[in-house]
């Protein structure tokens, strides 16, 4: 175990101004990590839970585009920080110290606020992503870049070798010393000696400050550059001999742990029904690792029994998560996700779907594959996700037909 | 086509001192007292490089260093100081060189050479 005083070496930054363009129209109103996720959380407390676990409490969260939401999330939930204890979590939004431009990339985003770490002096920096779905104790990544005297150590996830091609594959040396860096190339080059895997960048970095500070600087006097780390920084720094990559796998079986990247509105649902099954892929039931959130003062989940008119029971719930506030009165809703103060009106049915918070759906209405977004009445009888045609004129549909209710819409009665 | 060299100093025999030997190396140069005519040079006059002073009254040679950069940030840019303690500020980081002030202009002569040339110069 780590002393606090100890942690007072790493600085963490976790960016977080990702647009997720493509999870529009969820990010209509809200940036990408505070969407909500697993029916009482924003994506952004998957990280910031890590980080408190494994005792990163020195932590800059920088945003950009739409932060009203995260920010008043952060404010809320994330309000536990010991400021006197040398402990932080600041927001922040782009200073405009350096220049009068936005953040160019994730590496331009660092070069930009430098000055935080000029002010802060950690040894070491670890740069996160506040939209990943994942449980990772960085002390295990610490140990192993401390270890190898690495400048720079890249956590890489094992994944199969089909859908590799959308990530950035590291390849490796026998000591894990990373000796080749392609961004999503058309034939991803697998593991040695396990053709069916590949070796993907996470976006979870601990750097030394000094090739951190360097690395950037150099990267923001190159013209060519999208100052980005997976696509300028570590290709740069590759040749350098010191530059790792930490495998994320279970330490024990040697198995590759969970981690999504929530990147579009497919695995956004993807990662959320991960969450429901009997066994769930992702548990967020370990009481050793709790995710933290900002806990709204509202009532247990309810439910009510209803009967449809034949006299069988109607109001259920099986394989679902439901939040506080919500009343299942007299609706079925089987393998979904419910937020908070969630209304499922007598005979309802909502079917591997997912709804937000403050939600009405109303009597003899149905949802399936279906995500609800905040604030909406679903009128009386209206079936959204059986007919993609149809809904397609109403609604944003994926290509593998999951159908989205944008944020506070109103339908005519 | 000759080189024009841009030097931000407040001191005025600085800048005469580093204009003349400058020139004398083949360099076409301008001079501005502080940080704020420095970046109105940038502007109208498009200099191959900037030899930039850090300690100045008004906007330091920091703060002036990344305004070029947000302009053009492939202009190469040598921080001038009598100071070592520059090297905290890691915006610094960010300049192409960095000289330390003595009397003996040689050294800066021979980075500005080596960084409009590109190419080794003969000690």
């Amino acid at each position: 175990m780590r002393t606090p005083q100890w942690f007072r070496r790493v600085v963490t930054v976790i960016l977080a101004g990702g647009q997720g363009e493509r999870l529009y129209p969820l990010t209509r109103d809200r940036s990408k990590p505070s969407v909500p996720f697993g029916g009482v959380y924003r994506i952004i407390d998957f990280t910031l839970s890590n980080c408190v676990n494994s005792g990163l409490k020195r932590i800059f969260v920088l945003t950009q585009y739409k932060s009203y939401s995260l920010d008043k999330h952060l404010q809320k939930g994330w309000n536990i920080f010991n400021y006197e204890a040398d402990e932080f979590l600041y927001r922040i939004p782009p200073q405009r110290r350096v220049g009068l431009k936005w953040y160019e990339g994730t590496a331009d985003a660092i070069f930009q606020n430098i000055y935080l770490l000029e002010r802060t002096k950690p040894e070491l920096v670890m740069i996160l992503s506040g939209d990943h779905i994942y449980k990772m104790d960085y002390n295990r990544m610490l140990d192993f870049h401390i270890e190898k005297k690495a400048g720079l150590t890249v956590s890489v996830a094992v994944v199969p070798r089909e859908g590799a091609h959308e990530f950035g594959i590291i390849e490796v040396d026998a000591d894990w010393r990373i000796v080749g860096f392609a961004e999503k190339p058309a034939n991803p080059r697998p593991i040695p000696g396990d053709s069916g895997h590949c070796l993907v960048n996470m976006g979870v970095y601990c750097f030394d400050t000094q090739e951190l500070v360097r690395g950037v600087c150099q990267d923001a006097r190159l013209p060519e550059s999208h100052h980005d780390f997976g696509r300028d920084i570590i290709p740069a720094m590759v040749g350098q001999g010191n530059v790792y990559a930490y495998p994320f796998r279970d330490p024990g079986t040697g198995a590759p742990e969970y981690w999504r990247d929530i990147g579009t509105l497919d695995s956004y649902y993807a990662a959320s029904m991960d969450l429901v099954s009997r066994q769930p892929a992702f548990n967020l039931y370990d009481r050793e690792w709790p995710y933290r959130t900002w806990q709204a003062p509202v009532p247990p989940a309810k439910s009510v029994h209803g009967f449809t008119p034949d006299g069988s029971l109607a109001g259920m719930i099986a394989n679902s998560i439901v939040g506080g506030g919500t009343i299942i009165s007299g609706g079925r809703v089987e393998g979904s996700l419910l937020g908070r103060n969630v209304r499922v009106n007598s005979y309802s049915r909502v079917t591997d779907s997912i709804v937000f918070d403050d939600v009405v759906i109303g009597r003899y209405a149905e949802l399936h594959r279906t995500i609800v977004d905040k604030d909406v009445v679903i009128p009386e009888g209206m079936v959204i996700g059986r007919d993609p045609a149809k809904d397609r004129h109403l609604f944003k549909v994926t290509d593998d037909g999951l159908v989205v209710v944008p944020k506070s819409i109103r339908f005519k009665d | 086509m000759v080189k024009k060299v841009l030097i931000v100093d407040d001191e005025p025999h600085l800048r005469l001192l580093y204009e003349t030997e400058l020139r004398r190396a083949g360099f076409e140069t301008m001079a501005a007292a502080n940080a704020e005519q420095g970046l109105e040079y940038v502007d109208s006059m498009r200099p191959d490089l900037v030899v930039l002073d850090i300690r100045m009254p008004g906007m330091d040679g920091v703060e002036c260093l990344q305004r070029i950069l947000d302009r053009d940030n492939t202009i190469p840019v040598v921080l001038n100081t009598a100071y070592s303690s520059y090297r905290d500020n890691f915006m610094t980081w960010a300049a192409d060189a960095y000289v330390t002030k003595s009397s003996d202009v040689g050294e800066l002569v021979q980075t500005v050479r080596e960084l409009l040339h590109a190419e080794p110069v003969s000690q």
